[in-house]
């Protein structure tokens, strides 16, 4: 029986506003398996970020529950939460989110080392190679183009090995031949670790290449479909 | 599924086990630290302040203890208004390894270079004096030669003023003396005295060759007492303790003298140093408001470590890292500014301290300047940054998340600590809790109606700007508004400062005035005094000839007094402490007129009478304010003593006093036909416009009544002005910091908002603004800013000035308006050019390259 590596049940988001309360995402439900790739579409506005967010534990539920590699996330504190992230959790963001005061090789190191592990160095530049950016290593982020600075991204969120990796439109501030790079790259280095991978997209050709698409509108799951790869 | 319940057990580091946050510390601060550039200047201007008065203060006390026998000149000075008795001169003597003698009086010398004269003070010598210290003359041997008895040696500022030199001779009361040269440092305790009354030397023995000891001369006579050994003074001090008050004279030790001078300056010292202080805070206020921006910024970069699993705690540690070593940086540049700075203060001032100051750096001053700008850098780091704990890890995915939350116990103990410190640094200043806790009420105070004011007038403006304004006018004061400008900080540090330097004018234009009599219509400026009762129609008849108007012409005759409603004075000594002693013990001197004068006001009773009817029917007025000093009320009895005759009088009412004006003025006066034939003086009083006209009045006196002084007003005016002056200019100084930290502030606010400037600039050209619009605003925007402020301090001071006129230094509050303004202009022009040269970069930089940067 393969494992489970994310279980949402009945995931309720609503937001207090001035008009009164606001719900985002109401009661969404979902399995993840260890190995899969899912895709998250639905227009602007259906509330993929924000279950995004939620699944990775970044925010927490209104209402529902949600587990994360068995652990029961609704109520850890924020420190025990970002304890988990950096365990088993890896981000691909759509602005890449650098630390601009930190060159490629330092911004790959940081979540190992923030383990206090002490082998971050020979990793990181595993990592940054595998990506094609061993020359680039000491640069900051401002000396890199956009697609330089997501593999950047993609290689900080490989070092830790993560059970699975969350994708929030990795490609959406790309132009073409920069976004098939990244996509190629993340495909094939989520196949080859067998990481879980739960992808934001508003690009269906992207979603196609998932194992599972679920559609989202109006803060509820519409759909949800194989598709043909799988 | 299996769902673990386990509890997570994470390894908690201290910051010091923990290297990673060290490590992100120094690889996020390398290439950043100029992004807290306004923190450390905040901090180094403020610490600066504080060290260069804390360490001029510590090296002044050091000097004065170090010179402290040179203070006085001698072991032990014995001090007396009459001629010293020769039974108590021989005790002395036989007490003494060495002693020397000099007496002190006011009086004319004329200048014959000139011809012309003015009041001195008049030093007789006789002896070695000084046995510590040293006199220095030029030439060396002009002392000796003044021993001769033909000599006399002036102060230096005085030969300067009347262009004398050696070969020049001097008229003192009957007669000539030739210049022996002039004093260039004497012992005693400062140059101050030798500003507000310069010296003329002569030696002891040619004192009464000078006619000028009369009837009524105030001399005072003072013996130097020279020991072997602290013990041996000791000694003589307790053979004296029993009998020196028989005589009715007075001893000084070489501790009191360094003790009164030491508290003279330590109580200057105190208001300096809490003038620096408020420099500090200001430099606090740039420190937080620093820190607040910087924390800001970083938060995203907060978000995006907590999305990787950092604590909040250690992203927080990150930043308080390489705050604290700026902090340390900070701290040691501003505390060796300050001592730079400390230099430059005896310069200014090296006239008015008692010692001269040599270089010498006070590591107290050096080590607190430090501790304080570390503790104030944590202090004022904790409360801003404390926020960067509750970043959401929510804000890398949308950048509008707010803080997870808005209480937490270490922001609570930052903010307690925060009000706790001017406090307890205060406290530690003055070194009075009291002072402490009135300070921080008087912060709290005036931060508190600065920001009042502050706010109140964005509120006016906001409320009535006109609507149909141009653009860039509106515009202009609608970026006053713009999130995170900080304008209302802007406008408390910058008006502070402006309100420190309006105070300051206002309480000097308000004091000045008060003793700006010269001004009024013929009130008196010139005052004669020891004149003799044959001399009196003589000067009368002179200051006549000369067309002089003879304001007042006064009798004076000095008592003291024996009894108080029935009591003697030594009873009253002993039983209460009501009455001060001073009052008790010192000498009167009175008038006797029928009349009020111009200055006096009659408030209660009525004016002094004889009644010739009943036994003891002597009448007098006392002043007011000196009834409550005395106790005593209208009907009360006294008893005089008139030299050595006892004479019984009662209050017959209270007389208000306007001092300042037309003097002199009288405590008590008392009715005609009592005192007249008792020894008095005489004292005129007359108004000279034109100095040349005050030339030739004083060269007839001088020759015609060597023995009479005359004091010309005008002159100790001009000195008090000085002095004012000086002070002013190290208020003004301490205020300036003040306000450069505000300046500093707005610069680190400008460059901190040059990217939202730069992408409004950008919308606004892409808008079809112009370069010279865009500008414009730029400049209006910062004329606001500085105006605001400029009116912000000054409306406060002007409240404050009128609290201090009336309930502190209780004259009338006047303010010279036009001084005001000059200082409004001053802030403005400063707050435009800072503002402008921070903004020319946002103004100029090209919008295509903005909104590349955008993406
Ligand atoms: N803090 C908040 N307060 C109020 N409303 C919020 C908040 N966060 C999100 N929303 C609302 O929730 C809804 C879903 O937002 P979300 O960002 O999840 O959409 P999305 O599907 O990711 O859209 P897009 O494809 O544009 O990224 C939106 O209508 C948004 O306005
Ligand atoms: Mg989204």
């Amino acid at each position: 029986m393969p494992e489970l590596v994310l279980k949402a049940d009945g995931l309720t988001k609503s937001y207090r506003t001035e008009a009164g309360s606001l719900t985002v995402l109401d009661q969404v439900s979902f399995e993840v398996q260890a190995g899969e790739a899912l895709s998250i579409i639905g227009p602007s506005g259906s509330g993929k970020t924000t279950l995004l967010g939620l699944c990775a534990g970044l925010d927490v539920p209104t209402s529902g529950t949600l587990s994360l590699m068995g652990f029961k996330l609704n109520n850890m504190s924020e420190d025990d939460r970002a304890y988990i992230r950096n365990r088993f959790v890896g981000f691909v963001f759509q602005n890449f989110q650098l630390l601009q005061t930190l060159t490629a090789l330092e911004n790959v190191m940081v979540p190992l080392e923030l383990r206090g592990e002490r082998q971050a160095l020979p990793l990181a530049k595993k990592w940054l190679d595998r990506v094609g950016l061993a020359e680039r290593m000491n640069h900051y982020p401002s000396q890199l183009s956009g697609g330089e600075q997501q593999r950047v991204a993609l290689a900080r969120a490989f070092m830790t090995a993560p059970r699975i990796l969350f994708a929030d439109e990795p490609t959406g501030n790309l132009d073409g031949e920069n976004a098939e790079n990244i996509t190629e790259r993340l495909f094939q280095i989520n196949r080859e670790e067998k990481t879980t991978l739960v992808l934001v997209t508003h690009n269906l050709e992207l979603a196609q290449k998932t194992d599972r698409i679920l559609r989202m509108k109006g803060g509820r799951i519409i759909e949800e479909s194989r598709t043909t790869r799988a | 599924m299996i769902e673990y319940q386990i509890k997570i057990k994470r390894e908690r580091k201290n910051i010091f086990q923990d290297g990673w946050v060290w490590r992100m510390a120094w690889r996020d601060g390398r290439h950043n630290f100029s992004r807290l550039f306004l923190f450390v200047a905040s901090l180094i201007t403020g610490i600066a302040a504080l060290v260069s008065i804390g360490s001029l203060n510590y090296s002044l006390q050091d000097e004065l203890n170090r010179n402290a026998k040179e203070l006085l000149g001698a072991d032990l000075v014995v001090n007396s208004n009459k001629k010293i008795d020769t039974a108590f001169y021989q005790l002395l003597d036989s007490n003494a390894s060495a002693l020397a003698q000099d007496a002190e009086m006011a009086s004319m010398v004329m200048f014959m270079n000139s011809r012309q004269s003015r009041l001195v003070k008049l030093t007789a010598w006789q002896g070695d004096f000084p046995f510590y210290g040293q006199l220095v003359t030029a030439p060396a041997d002009a002392y000796q030669r003044m021993q001769s008895g033909e000599y006399a040696m002036l102060d230096e500022t005085l030969a300067t003023q009347y262009e004398i030199s050696s070969d020049d001779s001097l008229k003192i009361g009957n007669r000539m003396f030739k210049v022996a040269g002039v004093v260039r440092k004497i012992p005693g305790g400062g140059q101050l005295t030798s500003t507000l009354a310069p010296a003329v030397y002569i030696s002891l023995r040619s004192l009464d060759s000078t006619g000028l000891v009369q009837f009524g001369s105030r001399v005072a006579y003072s013996v130097y007492v020279k020991n072997e050994s602290e013990k041996e003074t000791n000694a003589l001090v307790a053979k004296l303790n029993p009998i020196i008050g028989k005589y009715g004279y007075s001893y000084e030790t070489v501790a009191a003298r360094r003790e009164g001078l030491g508290e003279g300056f330590q109580s200057v010292y105190r208001f300096f140093s809490l003038l620096a202080f408020v420099a500090l805070l200001l430099g606090c206020v740039g420190v937080a408001s620093s820190v607040h921006i910087y924390a800001r910024e970083k938060r995203e970069e907060v978000a995006v470590l907590r999305c990787m699993g950092s604590t909040g705690w250690q992203a927080f540690t990150i930043y308080f890292i390489q705050i604290l070593f700026l902090g340390c940086v900070g701290s040691v540049l501003g505390a060796a500014i300050g001592m730079a700075l400390q230099q430059l203060i005896p310069v200014v001032f090296g006239d008015y301290l008692p010692v001269q100051v040599t270089f010498a750096v006070s590591w107290r001053a050096l080590l607190e300047g430090v501790v304080l700008g570390v503790v104030v850098s944590v202090l004022f780091t904790l409360l801003p940054l404390v926020n960067v704990r509750f970043v959401p890890p929510l804000a890398v995915l949308r950048s509008d998340s707010v803080l997870t939350k808005r209480f937490s116990k270490t922001r609570a103990v930052a903010m307690g600590l925060i009000v706790l410190f001017p406090i307890v640094a205060a406290a530690y200043q003055t070194q009075s809790a009291v002072a402490g806790l009135l300070f921080g009420i008087a912060i709290a105070l005036a931060l508190g109606g600065l920001v009042a004011i502050a706010s109140l007038l964005l509120w006016l403006v906001r409320q009535f700007f006109p609507v149909h304004a141009r653009f860039v006018f509106r515009h202009a004061l609608s970026n006053l508004f713009r999130p995170n400008n900080q304008t209302t900080v802007l406008l408390v540090t910058i008006g502070l400062g402006a309100f420190i330097i309006a105070t300051l004018n206002i309480t000097q234009s308000s004091l000045l005035n008060q003793v700006e009599f010269t001004g009024t219509e013929n009130q008196s400026n010139t005052i004669l005094f020891d004149i003799q009762t044959p001399q009196r129609d003589g000067v009368v008849a002179l200051m006549n000839e000369q067309g002089l108007p003879v304001n007042q012409v006064v009798p004076i005759v000095t008592c003291r007094l024996l009894e108080i409603k029935g009591k003697s004075i030594e009873a009253i000594q002993k039983d209460t402490a009501k009455i001060p002693d001073w009052a008790l013990t010192r000498e009167y001197r009175v008038t006797y007129r029928d009349s009020l004068h111009l200055s006096e006001k009659l408030i209660k009773g009525q004016l002094q009478r004889v009644e010739r009817s009943v036994n003891d029917s002597i009448f007098v007025t006392i002043s007011e304010g000196m009834h409550e000093t005395l106790n005593v009320q209208v009907g009360d009895s006294l008893v005089f003593d008139i030299q050595g005759v006892p004479l019984k009088a009662h209050i017959s009412g209270i007389r208000q006093v306007d001092w300042p004006k037309d003097p002199p003025n009288f405590i008590f006066v008392f009715p005609t036909g009592v005192l007249e034939n008792a020894p008095q003086i005489w004292v005129a009083a007359t108004r000279i416009e034109e100095d040349v006209q005050a030339a030739t009045f004083q060269q007839r006196l001088v020759m015609g009544f060597p023995n009479v002084s005359l004091i010309d007003l005008r002159l100790i005016l001009a000195t008090v002005q000085e002095l004012f002056d000086k002070v002013a200019m190290v208020v003004r100084f301490l205020a300036f910091f003040s306000i450069v930290t505000g300046l500093v502030v707005l610069a680190g606010a400008v460059l901190n908002s040059r990217f939202a400037r730069m992408k409004e600039n950008a919308l606004l050209r892409t808008l079809g603004a112009r370069t010279r619009q865009i500008a414009l605003i730029t400049l209006i925007e910062y004329c606001y800013l500085g105006f605001f402020a400029a009116l912000t301090g000054i409306l406060f001071a002007v409240g404050a000035g009128w609290l201090l006129c009336r309930f502190f230094f209780e004259v009338a509050f006047a303010v010279a308006v036009g001084e005001l303004a000059y200082i409004a202009v001053g802030v403005l022009t400063m707050t435009v050019l800072i503002g402008w040269l921070n903004s020319r970069k946002v103004i100029r930089t090209p919008p295509l390259q903005v909104l590349r940067k955008e993406g």
